[in-house]
């Protein structure tokens, strides 16, 4: 076990572990809102991993991640509109928190790998998450429904 | 001819952006790779160009 290792354990259970609690119980909102969050945190731990266990090709999972988790987050927000509509949940400090992790395993990880197109990639995967997060949570708080509206006529 | 450079110069912006990603997600640089990479970004360009199209005409 090294630092890599050990924080991604952490990490998993921190952040991981009330998500499949938050997922499996309460209100829809929070229940979509967990989920979006346990893909940033599944994402981190496997940057993280592929640091600790030396296998860069496991930083494609965390890229494959940073795409989909996003989308189907707005899938969920889409189909759940008329029941997240009454009462939009609130997404600004999850968000928040999510982009600050993100940045300090990025950044991290990204000075462990040193420069080189790597890197690069690293970066890009970070700058996906949290675009990804940022869009699909004012989604799901209900930050797109007037251009919705109009869309739609 | 306007039209015909706009839709030209934005593919070829689209096709520049994601060969710059395909070079960088790769594991080896090589050819091959240059040559598939360079296919898939053009498949992708004209999809972003329509994808980008159908956005802004609704």
């Amino acid at each position: 076990m090294n630092g890599w290792l050990w924080t991604a354990t952490v990490l998993l259970a921190v952040g991981f572990g009330p998500v499949v609690w938050a997922v499996a119980t309460g209100p829809v909102g929070r229940r979509v809102v967990a989920q979006n969050f346990g893909t940033s945190a599944v994402c981190l731990v496997m940057l993280l991993l592929a640091q600790g266990y030396q296998r860069p090709s496991y930083t494609d999972l965390a890229l494959v991640l940073a795409v989909l988790g996003p989308v189907g987050t707005l899938v969920y927000a889409r189909l759940l509109a008329d029941d997240l509509s009454p009462h939009p949940p609130h997404t600004n400090l999850l968000t928040a928190a999510a982009a600050l992790a993100t940045t300090a395993v990025v950044v991290a990880v990204c000075a462990a790998t040193g420069p080189g197109r790597a890197m690069v990639k690293l970066l890009v995967t970070g700058a996906l998450l949290v675009a990804g997060n940022v869009i699909a949570s004012r989604a799901v708080s209900g930050g797109y429904r007037n251009a919705e509206a109009t869309s739609h006529g | 001819m306007g039209r015909a450079a706009a839709v030209t110069a934005e593919l070829l912006a689209w096709w520049l952006l994601l060969m710059a990603a395909w070079l960088v997600f790769i594991s080896t640089v090589d050819a091959l790779e240059g040559f598939v990479g360079a296919g898939c970004a053009l498949l992708g360009a004209l999809a972003a160009c329509g994808a980008r199209r159908a956005m802004g005409e609704r």
